[in-house]
């Protein structure tokens, strides 16, 4: 059987690997990290319609991976954290032994309108918000946000590392310590 | 054959190209809203604020605060004033800085203050 031609719709340019964008956000991640960038997820008593959002981003439709982002389920292998829910209280030793496993430099993304403070208001069994616990280093905005909103904030948050990485000594040191 | 299948390998390519170029599904998406400092008075802005079911308005005085972060996009106050709130239509709100989620819309309708 012959399979279609993998060219573009609408006379764009054919193959997601000539989307120039793309390629040259994967490079710069690559660029500053030496390797691709990971993330792991943490849920902190969201409703999992963020979570869904966020499978979302490995479908073939939003191909994270194309950008060279990648989901690792160990908190060590991982440099940014993507956080939802109201961050429960029952979660704040868990949220932080997470945090302080992830090697630096390392960035919290607050993901949806509970870790941002709305939906649930501080009580006795959830802080509200996830800046209670943990650094929200990037917000996202959004109930659930969408794979594209997710898409943008995590270039936000490359942009974010990118400034981190340059804070570092040993790469303003040439890699020495 | 589910039909997204078959569309999928006429078409060859079913990756979207955002962020190169904007994403055709953007436009369906549910979006915080706009308000039109014009059309609103404090007895609008507080039956806003009461609509809201996720905290996301506040009235100070002949300010009304709107916290997008905390916004469901839920278009309740759309339907209580359709004549004062709008969707934006953006969604790429992502920030470092809580406080660029936070907008003071000042109440400029007639009898506001």
């Amino acid at each position: 059987m012959k399979l279609p031609d993998t060219g573009g719709t609408e006379g764009s340019p054919p193959g997601p690997s000539t989307d120039e964008t793309a390629e040259e956000l994967r490079r710069s991640v690559a660029r500053q990290f030496g390797r691709s960038l990971h993330i792991r997820t943490l849920d902190t008593g969201s409703c999992a319609a963020c979570e869904q959002e966020i499978r979302l981003l490995a479908a073939p439709h939003y191909d994270l991976h194309r950008l060279g982002f990648f989901f690792t389920p160990a908190p060590r292998h991982a440099d940014l954290l993507m956080v939802t829910g109201p961050m429960i209280r029952a979660f704040d030793i868990a949220a932080r032994k997470t945090y302080e496993a992830m090697p630096g430099p390392k960035l919290v993304v607050a993901t949806g309108a509970c870790a941002l403070g709305g939906v649930y208001q501080p009580d006795a069994f959830t802080h509200g918000t996830v800046g209670e616990t943990l650094p929200g280093d990037v917000l996202i905005p959004g109930c659930p946000p969408s794979p594209l909103a997710l898409l943008q904030g995590l270039l936000v948050a490359v942009d974010r590392l990118a400034a981190k990485v340059q804070d570092l000594s040993f790469i303003q040191n040439g890699g020495a310590r | 054959m589910p039909l997204w299948f078959v569309r999928g390998l006429r078409r060859g390519v079913v990756t979207t190209r955002y962020p190169g170029r904007p994403d055709s599904s953007a436009a369906d998406l549910p979006t915080p809203p706009v308000f039109r400092p014009e059309a609103l008075t404090r007895d609008l802005a507080d039956r806003l604020c009461m609509t809201c079911p996720s905290w996301a308005l506040i009235r100070t005085g002949d300010v009304l605060i709107f916290d997008a972060g905390a916004c469901t996009a839920c278009g309740r106050c759309r339907e209580v004033a359709p004549e004062a709130v709008t969707a934006s239509g953006e969604f790429e709100l992502a920030t470092t800085d809580p406080a660029h989620l936070v907008k003071r819309i000042p109440l400029l309708g007639e009898g506001a203050s």
